[in-house]
């Protein structure tokens, strides 16, 4: 996986800053809470799965939304049913970063 | 200094952005109790009752078994949506720490997401200016905004797919080559087919006819067929596989499906194929649920569309290059959706009217765009006159489309007789946190005007409350009202509500409602009393 450069980094910080405060503002500390969630949650983990394809970065970003809030939510769901559902998007948060790892591992042999 | 066009570009999007969500948010922002008909309500609580359980549940709880437990035609008693959107919301909850805003603000992200599908798709396919003047026109969409106040929280959301399906097939099919392809974009699409699918059953069928009428048109702009059989084979597995993670779901969209077929006892005449608007979805069929303005072209995109609309069909028509054949198709197959009742399939056809904007505002866009194109002008009065035409875009825009869109979110749910106020929720958790799941609450007393909030404290509580219609009042208990009340109480926690007192015209039945509670009550426990709110265990006497 490609890390971005300095600028693109910074770049991604300050966008994510700015509509977190902007979320902030407008609807208080659970709303950027929220806001905070669908990023790192759902847009995070399918991001770095889709980082190991040939995709543009645009798409990568768009698609880990639209994937992630389908693929995210059924593995916790079905855990959920077994343990606390909190714990459950936590272990789902694991698996599927862990996901990511083991394809970039794969994609290198 | 040279700023990177990228950056800006981005800017550009997260500022619009924001203004959207700004607007779409506004219901909201200053008041943090729940709002929506009783669509809203279902879609709530079932996000709410995981994040506040911490556990989710295959088989409802009594109190959704109560209001849904024939919802899922191929397993009763259990989820009749497939699970992702509404563990989305108790996600987002959980996460957030909070029972109403999270999922308020994910539902307002989801249903807005529509606009960044059509502007990423406009982006790529047609560059920066038309995707973004696409989300601007968008953002104040009619057609999007009432059912979204509505309570239609996941087809709002569904809608996003279909560009981006559209475009996944599109992308496949334009790099492929028998030396290479790029099969990522078919497997990425059938992943985004199923997730539509656990998202609003009835748009994924829009994708797939989008895609198939997309796939049409490409063959015959290509007169080749650009497709790897054995990369569809795998595609069908990759869908098959994810729909089979929600067997009593999926199986309900089969069943609901195929027992639909033939629903529609009336012909329609032929004459509808040149109608936009289905003939059973006419404001006149819907009076008092939906109302007129919703079917009007006028109120919904405003007049001062319609001729860049039809510029911009033209335009496609006659230029016909690939990406202008995505949006033809995009476009007919919504024309085929809303015309489905032809096929005998009329079902919640006038709701799929609420996605004619994802396309005809990208087509209004082009049209604007391209009239400098027409002209046989210099290059530098054709940009002129291009940015001019983008300019007035986003005037008449601020003009004519914001301005209702603006005061409808502002206004919406405004009434104290909408939305429970603060006691209201305050004894709803109570009655969650004290009572068993199985036990039954009845609210006494309500006038027909704030049932709604009584709906939703029984949302709130996650307890049933079969008996809150108020038989206090109602004609159909007249005959035998003390055995249906004598009979009905038994061991049930009743709910007397003072609160909203002072909103009553008929002072009459405040004094019955008052006299019911001194005469029925006074042998029984009294187990809360705050705020003008009074909880009794009715028990045998």
């Amino acid at each position: 996986m490609e890390l971005p450069d300095f600028k693109q980094t910074g770049f991604v910080l300050f966008a994510a800053a700015l509509i977190l405060a902007f979320f902030y503002f407008v609807l208080g500390f659970s709303g950027m809470m929220t806001v905070l969630g669908i990023m790192i949650l759902f847009m995070l983990p399918t991001y770095l799965i889709l980082n190991n394809f040939d995709l543009e970065q645009d798409e990568k970003i768009v698609f880990s939304f639209f994937i992630g809030i389908g693929i995210f939510p059924a593995i916790a769901y079905w855990l959920g049913m077994l343990i606390s559902f909190r714990i459950a998007i936590f272990i789902t948060f694991a698996i599927l970063i862990a996901t990511s790892f083991i394809i970039k591992k794969f994609k290198k042999k | 200094m040279k700023i990177n066009k990228h950056y800006l570009e981005a800017l550009a999007f997260i500022a619009v952005y924001l203004f959207t969500l700004y607007l779409w948010t506004l219901p909201f922002q200053d008041n943090n109790t729940p709002y929506g008909e009783f669509d809203a309500i279902s879609h709530w609580e079932l996000a709410d009752f995981i994040a506040q359980r911490d556990k989710t549940f295959v088989s409802l709880p009594p109190f959704l078994d109560y209001s849904y437990s024939l919802n899922n035609r191929f397993k009763p008693h259990t989820l009749w949506y497939h699970p992702p959107f509404h563990t989305d919301m108790a996600i987002s909850s959980a996460f957030a720490g909070d029972r109403m805003i999270p999922i308020y603000l994910t539902n307002a992200i989801f249903a807005t997401a529509v606009f960044v599908s059509v502007y990423f798709v406009m982006r790529k396919l047609f560059g920066f200016l038309p995707a973004i003047l696409s989300f601007f026109l968008l953002s104040a969409s009619m057609r999007d905004i009432l059912p979204y106040l509505w309570g239609q929280w996941p087809e709002r959301f569904g809608y996003a797919f279909v560009p981006l399906i559209m475009y996944c097939f599109y992308k496949y099919w334009t790099t492929y080559s028998k030396e290479s392809s790029k099969p990522i974009y078919l497997y990425i699409m059938s992943i985004l087919l199923a997730v539509n699918l656990f998202i609003h059953p009835l748009v994924m069928f829009h994708s797939i006819v989008g895609v198939a009428f997309l796939g049409i048109g490409l063959f015959i702009k290509d007169r080749k067929l650009s497709l790897n059989f054995r990369h569809i084979l795998i595609s069908l597995l990759i869908f098959a596989l994810l729909a089979s993670i929600f067997p009593y779901q999926t199986g309900n969209v089969i069943v609901s499906f195929l027992k639909d077929s033939g629903s529609n006892s009336v012909k329609p005449s032929l004459s509808r194929l040149f109608e936009w608007t289905p003939e059973n979805a006419s404001p006149d069929k819907f009076a008092g649920s939906v109302p007129a303005a919703y079917f009007s072209f006028k109120q919904m995109h405003g007049s001062w569309t319609l001729p860049f609309l039809i510029l911009g069909i033209i335009v496609l028509l006659i230029r016909r290059e690939k990406r202008d054949i995505f949006l033809l198709m995009w476009l007919f197959s919504l024309y085929l959706i809303l015309h489905r009742d032809l096929i005998g399939k009329p079902t919640f056809i006038h709701r799929s009217l609420s996605a004619s904007a994802h396309i005809f505002v990208p087509l209004i866009v082009i049209g604007a765009l391209s009239i400098s194109s027409l002209l046989p002008l210099p290059k530098l009065y054709k940009n002129l006159l291009k940015y001019g035409a983008a300019a007035l875009v986003v005037i008449l825009t601020f003009n004519y489309n914001i301005p209702p869109a603006y005061s409808t979110l502002s206004q919406a749910y405004d009434s104290p007789f909408l939305r429970p106020n603060q006691a209201q929720v305050e004894v709803s958790e109570w009655l969650q946190q004290k009572l068993n799941e199985t036990e039954n609450v009845s609210i006494i007393g309500p006038f027909p005007d704030i049932m709604k909030k009584v709906w939703w404290m029984a949302s709130y509580s996650h307890r049933t409350s079969a008996y809150f219609e108020g038989f206090l009042d109602w004609p159909q208990y007249e005959q035998n009202r003390n055995e249906t009340i004598k009979y009905h109480l038994l061991n049930d926690y009743i709910v007397f509500d003072y609160t909203d007192i002072g909103l009553l015209q008929d002072r009459s039945f405040v004094d019955r409602w008052i006299k019911f509670e001194q005469e029925n009550m006074k042998n029984h426990a009294l187990i809360y009393n705050k705020n003008n709110i009074r909880v009794y265990k009715y028990g045998a006497s």
